[in-house]
């Protein structure tokens, strides 16, 4: 069962070369079916794991530390709801999408990679197969947002891929240092024994390169720069995985596990996940107001909201864990959403540019109602999720006793509402049609309206979340394994 | 659950709206009538509220709503707007139906949770719901400007939000309940005055007072006038002094510090808005002006903080709200016949729309404060709070006395002007054919005007004991005595009179009426005298030029001089962020040289 998060994904990256290529139709249907069995599979997870509060499934019945295992606990459940449900609804809006590319098996392989790669993150429990997976990804990554190969697609991703390379290098080299240190790749074995050792500077000198190297796969400012070029120059759907997907649990989930159950989390790394944290909250937001393609409007606010989730991690209280996972899970709905919004604008408008895109409302009400809700809830517009998820963070930053980052927070979400309706009112309301959202005479199709519709219906309804069941025993779930510490594992 | 009054107020008109905004226009009528018996029903509702309360919702000894005093005749009040408005609607609106009724009962739910929350969590989600709909609101209208104000009404507002949130959770912390009720925060500390402020702010932006008052004109001269009349005219100052009054007599212990404050926000929106309304050549946008400035009476009377001061500024939130949601329904009536709002066009229009002169001339009245009116008696207790309030620790009095004073005479220059330029003087040749407007439009503009006449001359027997002492549950001491019942009868015998002498002395004609001759030439194309500008010559002195050359260049916007500032950081991010490789890997270097400070150093909080 756990198993079949990596034997679905990587068992379709390797039929879609056979039959995708020859019959165009079947990549698309194969890698949607994919998705979805992933989604399903996710839901018979957490069905299970209401018995037992961790599945550990053993690589050829070698029992941890020795054998290699994959761990599935509250944590890792609620993403993979989360990573999995976005990837099929991601999948099926490519299908009508990617019919403007040609070679669309060699897409549709990709993102499976990019799946299992994401999958595999999340259930690995030794670090080494948490970054192998994570390179998977990164590196499936990397040739997607080249995948138009027009000159700055290419540039957009080679930059991508150099940034992403120094932090995995970084990574790596933190990996080697501490099972040099701790002769274990496991990590819940590395938790037991860390704590043994008593504090060391190595350990303080490894948990540096691992917020440098997570920092940037998260795209937290300063480490930020490889994002507004990645995702907005990707195709949409990947648009809305980099950004749903991947800098969540490549970024904030690695960061997560590691920091709370492996190494711990000290003053001194709560103090620079904050400091990075409202950094990007602000510099984030402030850059958005610069930008005129929909598309690093986006990215740029991606950020911003990045920095909300790591503020959450690095109060570190119950409260703002909680808070921060709930806009994890948020961000990644809307996010998403707004990415597949942008592309379907794109496909029928034939360009990005906000300042030519007009009438999107009427031409288009699908898309225009769907982003509109999308974009109130990213700005916390009651009663929407964004709303509940930001109101939770707010309060704990004052429940720790830090008003002044609270203010930040609500600052934040006054500038985030100015830049997105700044930008976005003009295009969804205004008539003054200099490019009417029809230029391209293309009209969205059934697949790539659903998943928008079901998103903005999940935005809608997800602050039901904080109601008792089943939402708030989820969070509770996920919040748990990272207060409990360093009793991963157990 | 459902059984409760106050549950069934909050959530059939939204989920009666919610069907409405996904309803076809085909089948407008079903629309309509749904949309006029939920008003007329939360209507009811309301009343029964009012007369049964306080009533209240628990959940698990939790409570989350609660109608008192004050959020009675507030609720009330809304639902009343709201049905006058539907009805309205109903020869206003020529598309969109299903949006439109849908966003209005929305509102109208919305409103009833926000004013009924006992919740403080309760009260966000509807209170930031609102910024929302009145955003869709305005683009119903479907321009560039409407969207453009939509745009800068959401901004405003919804971010003032965000102040909320920020300020409710400091008082959280400071009481460890989100209920409300039974809170009293003494201002002794400093996160007690910034929560203070945060939810005034919110208030101010809600209600429109300076100086975040710049989305009202834009709103008012962009939307369609109906939904002017029922967000900025009427519910979001009923709301928005609804919360500045709980914060100021229930949640928080208020002081001089604070009195003082509200005070100079207030005569500054006196003067100011009325100052800018004076020139303004859009009939709405003039309005809209004014919708500012009365907001400053309001603040201003709560700002004294003492009964007769408090109860003039909530009066003047009730007569306010009817007077302005009959000036912009009678402006909308005239731009719907006429095809414009602009004053330069308009004229004479008396003859050809009567009851709407009549109605829009008393809502004239009032506002300028002229007996027996309603405005006049709200204002006239807001001078007196003033003047009870003087006293060593408060040596300003004058100065709010003269400013509320001054800014009463400079509204009725303001609507002298404007009741010349539509409705007397010569009509433009192209508004021969202006019809009045039918029953469904004419009836809503009428009960209000006729609110006004009563609200004025019974004020002491009808509104203030019944709705306005009980909300503020302190026995008002009155300075003076006006009895505006006899005043009435004087005014009506003193005019009566007039008219008496008028047409017994008019034994003979002594004039005749021609039309304006000269030298053969068509005079109508030579330029009619429009009121448009009666006060032009104020904008050439030294002092209020520079004001209003400011004003129309958006220099005394706080939304424009906030957007400068983000913009001036923009461009210096953008200088950094120059698209170089090398770069970025170099911030991603300084970085990490940060972070290793951070941790040998140990750096912390």
């Amino acid at each position: 069962m756990i198993s079949l998060l990596l034997i679905i994904p990587l068992s379709s990256a390797f039929l879609i070369p056979i039959i995708g290529k020859r019959i165009k139709w079947t990549g698309g249907a194969i890698s949607s079916l994919a998705a979805f069995a992933l989604a399903a599979n996710s839901f018979v997870i957490i069905s299970n794991l209401m018995k037992y509060k961790t599945l550990l499934y053993k690589f050829g019945a070698f029992p941890p530390p020795a054998g290699i295992s994959l761990i599935v606990d509250g944590l890792s459940v609620f993403l993979l709801i989360t990573v999995n449900v976005v990837a099929f609804l991601i999948a099926l809006f490519s299908m009508d999408y990617m019919k403007q590319y040609t070679d669309r098996w060699k897409f549709y392989t990709l993102f499976m990679f990019m799946l299992a790669g994401v999958n595999g993150v999340l259930i690995a429990g030794d670090i080494f197969n948490l970054y192998v997976f994570l390179e998977v990804a990164a590196i499936a990554g990397y040739f997607l947002v080249g995948f138009g190969v027009r000159d700055e697609e290419l540039e957009a991703a080679f930059k991508y891929a150099v940034m992403g390379s120094v932090a995995s290098i970084f990574i790596l080299l933190g990996i080697g240092l501490l099972y040099s240190y701790t002769s274990t790749l496991n990590m819940a074995e590395m938790a037991r024994i860390l704590p043994q050792t008593g504090t060391s500077s190595l350990v303080t000198f490894v948990s540096v390169l691992f917020l440098m190297g997570f920092g940037l796969k998260a795209a937290l400012v300063p480490f930020h720069s490889w994002l507004p070029y990645a995702h907005s120059q990707a195709p949409a759907p990947i648009s809305a995985m980099l950004s749903g997907v991947s800098i969540k649990v490549l970024g904030i989930y690695a960061l997560a596990r590691i920091f709370f159950n492996v190494l711990g989390m000290t003053p001194a790394v709560c103090f620079i996940l904050i400091a990075l944290a409202v950094l990007s909250m602000v510099a984030g937001s402030i850059m958005a107001f610069g930008q005129s393609d929909i598309k690093r409007l986006f990215a740029y606010s991606s950020i911003s909201q990045i920095g909300y989730i790591a503020l959450g991690l690095g109060i570190g209280t119950p409260l703002a864990i909680s808070g921060a996972l709930f806009h994890l899970f948020n961000h990644s709905i809307f996010k998403s959403l707004l990415f597949l919004n942008s592309g379907s604008i794109e496909y029928a408008a034939g360009t990005r540019d906000l300042n030519r895109i007009r009438n999107v409302i009427r031409e288009d009400p699908v898309t225009g109602y769907t982003n509109l809700i999308g974009s109130l809830s990213i700005c916390g517009v009651p009663p929407l999720g964004g709303f509940w998820s930001k109101l939770i963070i707010i309060l704990a930053c004052i429940q720790a006793n830090h008003p002044i980052l609270a203010f930040v927070a609500a600052v934040v979400s006054m500038l985030t509402l100015a830049y997105y309706f700044k930008a976005l009112t003009p295009a969804l309301f205004g008539t003054h049609a200099t490019a009417g959202i029809k230029a391209s005479g293309r009209k969205i199709s059934f697949a790539m309206a659903a998943p928008m519709v079901i998103l903005a219906i999940l935005v809608v309804i997800s602050g039901m979340m904080l109601l008792p069941n089943p939402g708030r025993e989820l969070l509770k779930g996920a919040a748990n394994v990272l207060q409990n510490g360093r009793n991963y594992g157990k | 659950m459902l059984h409760n009054p106050l549950i069934l107020l909050i959530a059939a008109p939204i989920v009666m709206g919610a069907i409405c905004v996904i309803l076809p226009d085909r089948i407008k009528v079903f629309i309509k009538i749904a949309a006029s018996f939920v008003c007329l029903a939360s209507f009811a509702g309301t009343i029964f509220v009012f007369l049964k309360k306080p009533l209240v919702y628990n959940y698990d000894s939790y409570t989350v709503l609660l109608a008192d005093n004050l959020s009675g005749f507030i609720a009330a009040a809304i639902a009343a707007f709201a049905l006058l408005i539907t009805i309205y609607s109903f020869g206003f609106i020529e598309r969109s139906f299903g949006r439109y009724f849908g966003y209005v009962l929305m509102t109208l739910g919305a409103s009833m949770g926000a004013v009924f929350a006992n919740d403080m969590i309760v009260l966000l989600t509807f209170w930031g719901f609102l910024a929302a709909m009145l955003y869709l609101m305005v683009n119903l209208k479907g321009t560039d400007a409407s969207a453009a104000a939509a745009k800068k009404s959401l901004i405003m507002i919804g971010g003032t939000d965000a102040l909320m949130v920020f300020g409710l959770c400091l008082v959280w912390s400071m009481t460890k309940t989100f209920m409300m009720s039974g809170v009293r925060i003494p201002l002794s500390s400093a996160p007690a005055y910034v929560a203070y402020f945060s939810l005034a702010i919110a208030a101010f932006a809600k209600a429109g007072a300076m100086p975040f008052h710049s989305w009202l004109p834009d709103v008012a001269e962009f939307a369609p006038a109906s939904v002017t009349a029922y967000l900025p005219a009427s519910l979001d100052k009923l709301l928005g002094i609804y919360l500045l009054a709980r914060i100021s007599l229930s949640l928080f212990a208020v002081n001089g510090v604070t009195n003082t404050v509200l005070a100079v926000v207030g005569a500054v929106t006196i003067i100011f808005a009325v100052i800018i309304a004076l020139v303004q050549h859009d009939l709405k946008r003039l309005l809209g002006y004014h919708a500012v400035s009365q907001v400053g009476y309001m603040v201003l009377g709560i700002g004294t903080g003492n009964p007769i001061g408090i109860a003039g500024g909530l009066f003047h939130m009730l007569n306010h709200a009817v007077y302005k949601s009959c000036l912009f329904l009678s402006a909308g009536s005239v731009e719907k016949r006429s095809g414009t709002a602009d004053l330069d066009k308009l004229g004479g229009l008396a003859k050809y729309m009567p009851v709407t002169f009549a109605a829009f001339l008393v809502a004239s009245l009032s506002i300028s404060g002229i007996p027996p009116f309603n405005g006049f008696v709200s204002k006239w207790m807001i001078y007196q709070g003033i003047i009870a309030s003087a006293g060593p620790k408060n040596p300003l009095w004058i100065v709010w006395l003269v400013a509320a004073m001054f800014g009463s005479a400079l509204t009725v220059a303001s609507f002298m002007k404007l009741l010349h330029s539509v409705f007397l003087g010569r009509p433009d040749r192209e508004l021969k054919d202006v019809k009045e407007v039918g029953f469904a439009m004419s009836f809503p503009v009428i009960v209000l005007a006729l609110v006004c006449f009563i609200f004025g001359v019974f004020a002491f027997i009808l509104p203030l004991p019944v709705l306005i002492a009980p909300a503020i549950g302190l026995s008002i001491v009155y300075l003076g005595s006006w009895s505006p019942v006899i005043a009435t009868i004087l005014i009506i015998t003193g005019i009566t009179a007039g008219i008496f002498v008028y047409y017994v002395f008019r034994s003979k004609k002594t004039f005749r009426t021609v039309s304006i001759f000269v030298g053969g030439e068509d005079v109508e194309t030579l330029g009619r005298i429009s009121g448009t500008d009666f006060y032009d010559t104020i904008k050439d002195m030294k002092a209020l030029g520079g004001i209003y050359k400011k004003e129309a260049a958006g220099g005394l916007d706080l939304y424009n001089i906030t957007r400068n500032a983000v913009y001036y950081f923009t461009r210096q991010l953008q200088h950094l962020h120059n698209g170089v490789l090398p770069t970025y890997l170099v911030w991603c270097l300084l970085g990490m040289i940060g972070m290793f400070l951070v941790v040998f150093l140990r750096w912390q909080w």
